[in-house]
């Protein structure tokens, strides 16, 4: 086991840790941090569940080292409510049934957050093809899309742009 | 339960989420081969170290006989690829995995049977069987084939299907005092239970049970796995928690897949289309050892395979077969399916040797009237429905772009009922039900029928999650049921309390009640059968590169009264989704001499948004005759889907569809020529 000291931005949040060099990223959010709304699903970087923002991209935590996001920024879905208030994209979820057992929302929702932004006005097949690499086995993806539909009409983007800010490391 | 509020904001509490003082993590060692002899094992926990066989619990599982029972670790031999074998513990899930790669097993391969149509007359896996079928069943009688005027046959096929929720299997275990607790993701906690007592030889009062939030299951988690036992036996052993999580690729070889199941048919008619007569030889795959769903599963086919059909002479033979494979298991519809693809087609087959419309050959061969089936199914008054259905899903106007139409009949598990508990306490309203909740959102009903009940305020009212210590028995949630029973034991359990509450206090108030408490527990029974009837339309497009996208996909199905039109709109979408993933993509595919084909989730086929539809939901809503007005509805896209699009895709390609998944390259090379 090697050890290795790294400095992440987690929710706007600074951690210095020890950890084995090893460790995947998606076991640090978890079990380190103790953040659990990122999700396992298959291993393999093809579900999607464990879905997070490093430095405002979407990656597959499960396959990337948690020293890779050395110095750099990393939003969860932990890091999207503003205190009490949910995110926008939150709320569509909840309005348009767009989950129903809840394991792959986490990722759904971070894909849809990053979706959103680089293309406000995506249409109803760019969605799904956006949100392709994150797999849902309950509800047939429809009101997925719907969600991710709505939350783009509420999204302010000057609201948006702190956390990309912070994504930055600023 | 985590409400959906903190699902969405990441703070709800699935099986993986929990963390108990000095956890340990179990990794668990496997077989490589699908059938070998054990010749050595060294290092970790064996058989030797918990010597117990599987009991067989939850949805259609089968005891069988004594030595078809399968071991919790392997003993002597293995028979499926993924068999565990040993067991290892360690600080963390990194820890564990290292320590299970210093045992080592020792295995002398033997050749697996792997073909559950050549293992029915094959030398028997198992030396002191007879043969590999576990035991034949028949249904209905046979009949004389002479004299009618048109005879066609059929052999159909729907291969294994992994359940593959996004949330794995997993558990915790904890033993102290004598006493077992388990966290776990499941559909019925009284049927872990019931297992692990079983299996541990500990008395029921001793565990308890509680579930997690859980991620999906599609019939996966209603019932016991070796793993499950493994951890609780080492939880005891050791005195410290354990926790095992499934990998994906543990799924995939290792945890119950669905369908696996094939048949011959034949079909007797007169030249008007009346069919006269039906036969059918069933082969369900079960697997490699008894426990599963195998035998109830070829009854359960064998039952509804003149689907709603009034087809006077019908006789099925049916034969669960032994292969060297994991053992089989429900996947949402269990059997229904199954059954529902083997008349359907051979109804298309026969409206194409008469050169007939499909639809009319349907028409033709339903009755306006209940009836019993000569295989045993209580069939529902069904030609007025199929008309309109026809109607609604616009079948005669979507002609031209060549639908597939599908026609069948839902059998929900209605019986044995229900059980529920309410207890109102704190002015809140606490709702525990005996099929646990799973992604279904039963909590929407729970409320709904509490505030019909009580008169409270649905704010009020939270469904639980399974917990053995809360609710003293109860079934689960699976087989279309939870809504119609559950909701009838919520029902009752109102009514009881209002009763009660009146015989006490002279006039009822919801609020007098919300001060006063209560704590009402009841088991309600499902008596006779409460089956409906459902249709779908698909139409697609072929490329060429035999790639399929499906244009329309509709339902129309009688629910009953839907209790939740939302939900009810979720259940059907996502079982349309599976039901395309299964006629297009979706397979558990095994190599000739046993090696395991599709090691993850996307060789396994679970579709991708662009890979699927938009969906067009239309209700019946016909009130049923329980007070609540519900019927079932959760499996029934598993059936119709596969019918209608194996169909358009005939109409659109003209190659024959015998079998799922359909796979590119059959539709490609008959494109070519």
């Amino acid at each position: 086991m090697s050890v290795n000291k790294i400095k992440v931005t987690v929710n706007n949040k600074v951690f210095e840790e020890e950890i084995d060099s090893r460790l995947l990223l998606v076991d640090f959010i978890r079990e380190n941090l103790g953040l659990t709304g990122t999700h396992v699903g298959c291993d393999t970087t093809n579900c999607g569940a464990c879905t997070v923002l490093l430095d405002g991209k979407p990656v597959k935590s499960c396959t990337v080292f948690a020293l890779q996001a050395n110095g750099k920024s990393i939003t969860t879905i932990e890091g999207l409510s503003h205190g009490k208030e949910m995110h926008p994209i939150q709320k569509a979820f909840l309005d348009k049934n767009g989950l129903q057992c809840g394991y792959c929302t986490a990722g759904m929702i971070m894909i849809a957050h990053w979706l959103i932004r680089k293309n406000p006005e995506a249409t109803r097949d760019e969605i799904r093809e956006a949100i392709s690499g994150n797999l849902c086995r309950c509800t047939g993806y429809d009101s997925i899309v719907d969600s991710i539909q709505e939350a783009s009409q509420n999204m302010i983007p000057e609201e948006e742009e702190d956390i990309t800010a912070g994504q930055r490391g600023r | 339960m985590s409400t959906i509020e903190e699902i969405v904001q990441g703070k709800g509490k699935f099986v993986d989420d929990i963390v108990l003082p000095g956890m340990q993590h179990m990794s668990v060692i496997r077989s490589n081969y699908s059938r070998g002899k054990i010749l050595g094992i060294s290092g970790g926990y064996t058989f030797k170290d918990f010597p117990a066989y599987m009991s067989s619990v939850g949805e259609g599982a089968s005891e069988g006989e004594k030595n078809m029972r399968e071991p919790v670790l392997a003993d002597k031999y293995v028979n499926y690829i993924g068999e565990p074998v040993a067991a290892v513990l360690g600080k963390n899930r990194y820890e564990a995995e290292d320590l299970s790669e210093k045992v080592e097993i020792e295995i002398e391969p033997l050749t697996p049977m792997m073909d559950p149509e050549k293992s029915i007359d094959a030398p028997p896996v198992y030396p002191y069987m007879k043969s590999n079928i576990y035991k034949k069943v028949t249904l209905g009688r046979d009949f004389r084939t002479d004299g009618f005027e048109v005879e066609i046959e059929g052999h159909f096929n729907n291969r294994r299907v992994a359940t593959n929720p996004i949330e794995p299997r997993g558990i915790v275990a904890a033993y102290e005092d004598n006493q077992l607790t388990v966290w776990i993701s499941t559909q019925s906690v009284h049927s872990i239970k019931e297992g692990l007592s079983e299996v541990l030889s500990m008395p029921e009062d001793n565990i308890r049970v509680i579930q997690a939030d859980t991620g999906g299951a599609f019939g996966l988690k209603g019932g016991l796995y070796s793993e499950y036992a493994l951890a609780a036996f080492l939880a005891k052993k050791t005195g410290k928690p354990v926790k095992w999580i499934e990998s994906r690729r543990e799924h995939l070889m290792a945890s119950r897949p669905g369908r696996g199941t094939s048949a011959f048919v034949k079909l007797y008619a007169n030249r008007s289309g009346r069919i006269l007569g039906m036969k059918g030889k069933v082969i369900v795959d079960s697997g490699a050892y008894s426990g599963g769903s195998g035998e109830f599963a070829a009854r359960f086919v064998g039952m509804q395979m003149t689907g709603p059909y009034k087809i006077e002479n019908a006789y099925v033979e049916a034969y669960p077969v032994f292969t060297n494979k994991v053992v089989q298991g429900p996947y949402r519809g269990a059997g229904r399916p199954e059954a529902h693809f083997f008349i359907e087609r051979m109804i298309d087959m026969l409206a194409d040797k008469l050169k007939m419309d499909p639809v009319d050959v349907r028409l033709i061969n339903t009755v306006n009237s209940e009836f019993k089936s000569p295989l045993g199914m209580d069939v529902p008054p069904a030609k007025e429905f199929l008309e309109e259905a026809i109607s609604k899903l616009n079948y005669r106007k979507l002609y031209k772009e060549k639908p597939g139409f599908a026609f069948f009949v839902l059998v929900p598990a209605f019986q044995p009922g229900e059980t529920a508990r309410i207890k109102i306490e704190n002015n809140e309203v606490k709702v525990w039900l005996g099929g646990n909740t799973h992604g279904q959102r039963h909590d929407i009903f729970v409320k709904t029928l509490v505030n019909e009940g009580l008169g409270i305020n649905r704010d009020l009212v939270h469904l639980q999650l399974g917990d053995t210590s809360m609710l003293k028995s109860g079934i689960g949630s699976w087989g279309s049921r939870s809504a119609m029973v559950g909701g009838m034991a919520v029902h009752e359990a109102c009514k009881k309390i209002k009763q009660a509450f009146i015989a006490k206090n002279g006039i009822y108030s919801a609020d007098a009640l919300l001060k006063e408490g209560a704590d009402e527990f009841v088991h309600w029974r499902g008596e006779g059968t409460m089956n409906s009837l459902g249709c779908n339309l698909v139409t697609c497009e072929v490329n060429d590169r035999g790639q399929v996208k499906v244009k329309e996909c509709a339902a129309y199905y009688d629910v009953g009264r839907a209790l939740s039109p939302e939900v009810v709109r979720g259940q059907v979408s996502g079982g349309m989704a599976q039901g395309i993933g299964q006629t297009l993509y979706e397979e558990i595919m095994y190599s000739d001499d046993g090696q395991l084909l599709t090691a993850s989730i996307a060789d396994a086929g679970v579709p991708i948004a662009s890979q699927l539809p938009e969906y067009k939901v239309l209700l019946s809503n016909t009130r049923s005759n329980l007070a609540t007005g519900a019927k079932g509805v959760g499996e029934s896209p598993t059936i119709g889907v596969p019918i209608a699009l194996s169909r358009a895709i005939e109409n659109v390609t003209g190659v024959k569809i015998t079998e799922t998944p359909i796979r590119q390259e059959l539709l490609l090379r008959s494109m070519k020529h």
